[in-house]
């Protein structure tokens, strides 16, 4: 899909490959600076860390393709951890679905408040963070809950083979599972007609409302999603524990070469997005730059990538 | 003084039917609301308690002035609690402190006010050059103002001893904080620059009709700038004040403080969509959140849902206010 549009601008060619040059040349660079950077066991535990990241990007960017924007997905997901540690006591097995069922009705309601008010979804979803995190704080005394019996949550935190994070091949298993059912079904055009030209979609039968309600959906499980993975690995749920991850997860989002327009963009490139994000955070310390520059370099990626991958003709007051 | 103001200027907008009527609903429900909690608690009526609101509300009543004026044309700007940040470690690293030998007093507060332009301005810059929509420009930016925070703190508390930032939060004038009179003062300047100035006047025109003003000829690039340069300056000056209140300086000086000045600006009737609005919703806009807020703790509701009460009246007041224009906006992302 992306070469028709790549042979009529330079730029978008560029940036449809800059996921991966960048990956590349990233570990290239880090195996350069730290020998020891290219062993198993480093990737390994790179992965690990990725692993929620990927799935948090993964379901935001079906928001960012239909245009719009998902803020509350790190608070939804700290929110998840709670309700997770809350309830694996009382309802074992079951805790898992229960927590991914309840957090895509909060990303379908936010959507329904999106399309039925008639709200931009960036101040639909940014209420939605400051509601979230209220209820997190309360649910949760403001405290950390702590996991006791993890038995029904501990298969993420295994390796398949003994090198493979379990919960890197989950993620990696959602974005498959979103990349096909996007293909197979007309949903993959329907979300490419919504953010490429609202009201042309819209006069062409498109479901619009429906699909964007459908993608805050999929935003909020995959966030819940993310959350048993957290859980699964600090045995515990924290009213903010996921609260770091909305930076890093739009910054993987826009690396990937998803326009922020909406539109043009894919799943596989946030795949590739969140693992250059994971990089750059796990590589400041090899090459000697401070953990404090995190924040300036996820801030300047943000504008940067965005400004790179832009669809500028497609807007032109930019607010 | 808010109330008489917004009712003044009410009739130049006669035009529009219906337009004094809206000015004159977030007062009134400002008077309701106050008058609802003063009837259900002794305490929230007390003469202290009132004191409290005010004191409280300073530093949302400037920050809330900056982000005014970005609201109004139409922008948005989520930078405000990485800009406090910043400036809050700056001036507390420039004034009388634990950490070195610095006291430059006043000096040390306008170079945090001024590195608040500076963030400002690259928030703007990144807006017109680059083409970056403002929420993420401006969620870039205070990404890098979190980061410049904390480097700064480097893993020690800088606690002020500078006795005159540190009165600004004790010391009283007729009854209110200095901090309280320091926000009217920023109230009274920012309305005066919305009145008086082309600044002003155009950040309310390019939030109404950017092409319009495009063609008849204005660049309206640099004014996009200059306003939210303005911003980061009342932002400076908020990081300032917090630092005055906690007596050191915090990465998280500016937390919820973005959150908190959309919410107050929009329930004030400054609305998203630009255009509408100004320094004088907000400030009511302001009261209204704390005066919530406060009435909601008061009458024993957990502070922990305040942040949640912030998102819901959030989310009411802009819908209640897109609902008269629901047909003509077909897009909405």
């Amino acid at each position: 899909m992306t070469t028709h549009v790549a042979a009529f601008r330079l730029p978008v060619r560029i940036t449809g490959f800059m996921p991966l040059i960048a990956l590349v040349t990233l570990v290239a660079a880090l195996t350069v600076a730290d020998a020891d950077f290219l062993t198993q066991r480093s990737l390994t535990a790179a992965l690990r860390t990725a692993a929620p990241l990927i799935v948090l990007a993964a379901g935001a960017t079906l928001v960012v393709l239909c245009g719009g924007i998902d803020l509350s997905i790190a608070a939804l997901a700290s929110l998840s951890t709670v309700l997770l540690a809350l309830w694996l006591p009382d309802l074992g097995a079951l805790a898992t679905p229960a927590v991914i069922a309840v957090a895509a009705t909060i990303g379908a309601v936010q959507g329904l408040a999106h399309v039925l008010l008639r709200i931009p979804s960036f101040i639909v979803t940014l209420g939605g963070l400051s509601i979230l995190s209220a209820v997190a704080l309360v649910v949760s005394g403001a405290g950390t809950v702590r996991v006791v019996d993890d038995s029904t949550v501990k298969w993420l935190d295994l390796y398949l083979g003994g090198y493979l994070p379990m919960s890197a091949v989950m993620a990696f298993v959602v974005v498959a599972v979103i990349a096909v059912v996007l293909t197979v079904t007309p949903l993959k055009s329907w979300i490419s007609a919504t953010g490429y030209s609202e009201s042309a979609a819209r006069l062409a039968g498109t479901p619009v409302d429906l699909v964007k309600v459908g993608a805050f959906c999929v935003s909020g499980a995959c966030a819940g999603f993310a959350a048993v993975m957290l859980v699964s690995r600090q045995f515990s749920g924290g009213p903010t524990m996921a609260d770091n991850l909305l930076l890093p997860a739009v910054a993987a989002i826009v690396v990937g070469g998803t326009a922020i327009t909406g539109g043009h963009g894919s799943v596989w490139r946030s795949l590739a997005g969140a693992l250059v994000v994971t990089l750059l955070r796990v590589g400041l310390p090899i090459v000697g730059v401070p953990s404090a520059y995190e924040q300036i370099l996820y801030g300047v990626i943000i504008v940067v990538a965005v400004a790179l991958t832009l669809d500028g003709s497609k807007v032109s007051i930019i607010k | 003084m808010t109330l008489t103001s917004a009712v003044a200027t009410a009739p130049r907008r006669q035009s529009r039917r219906g337009a004094s009527f809206r000015d004159a609903g977030p007062p009134v429900a400002l008077v309701v609301i106050f008058g609802i909690f003063a009837a259900l608690s002794p305490q929230f009526r007390s003469v202290d308690n009132v004191q409290n609101i005010v004191d409280a509300a300073a530093v949302l009543a400037v920050v809330t002035s900056g982000i005014t004026f970005v609201l109004m044309m139409g922008s948005i700007d989520l930078s405000a609690a990485g800009v406090m940040g910043a400036s809050a470690l700056t001036v507390s690293l420039l004034v009388a402190n634990n950490r070195n030998d610095n006291d430059y007093g006043l000096l040390g507060i306008g170079a945090a006010v001024l590195l608040g332009c500076a963030f400002g301005c690259l928030s703007g810059l990144a807006l017109v050059l680059l083409k970056v929509p403002s929420f993420m420009a401006t969620l870039g930016v205070s990404a890098i103002g979190l980061g410049v925070a904390t480097l700064m703190f480097a893993g020690v508390q800088p606690n002020i001893t500078d006795t005159m930032l540190e009165s600004w939060a004790i010391e009283r004038f007729l009854g209110f904080s200095y901090l309280a009179w320091i926000a009217a003062a920023c109230i009274l300047v920012g309305w005066l620059i919305q009145r008086y100035t082309r600044l002003g006047r155009y950040a309310f025109a390019i939030g109404g009709a950017e092409e319009v003003l495009t063609l008849s000829g204005v660049r309206v690039k640099p004014y996009k700038v200059a306003v939210f340069t303005l911003a980061g300056a009342f932002y400076g000056l908020g990081g300032v004040m917090v630092t005055s209140q906690l007596g050191a300086g915090l990465v998280q000086a500016g937390d919820g403080y973005d959150f908190s000045a959309i919410t107050a600006a929009v329930v004030g009737g400054t609305l998203l969509t630009g255009g509408r609005g100004g320094i004088l919703h907000s400030a009511v806009g302001v009261l209204l959140v704390m005066v919530l807020t406060n009435g909601l703790v008061q009458v024993g509701v957990s502070p922990y849902w305040q942040g949640g009460v912030e998102g819901l009246i959030v989310v009411a007041a802009v819908a209640a206010a897109v609902i008269p224009q629901r047909r003509r906006n077909q897009v909405v992302k």
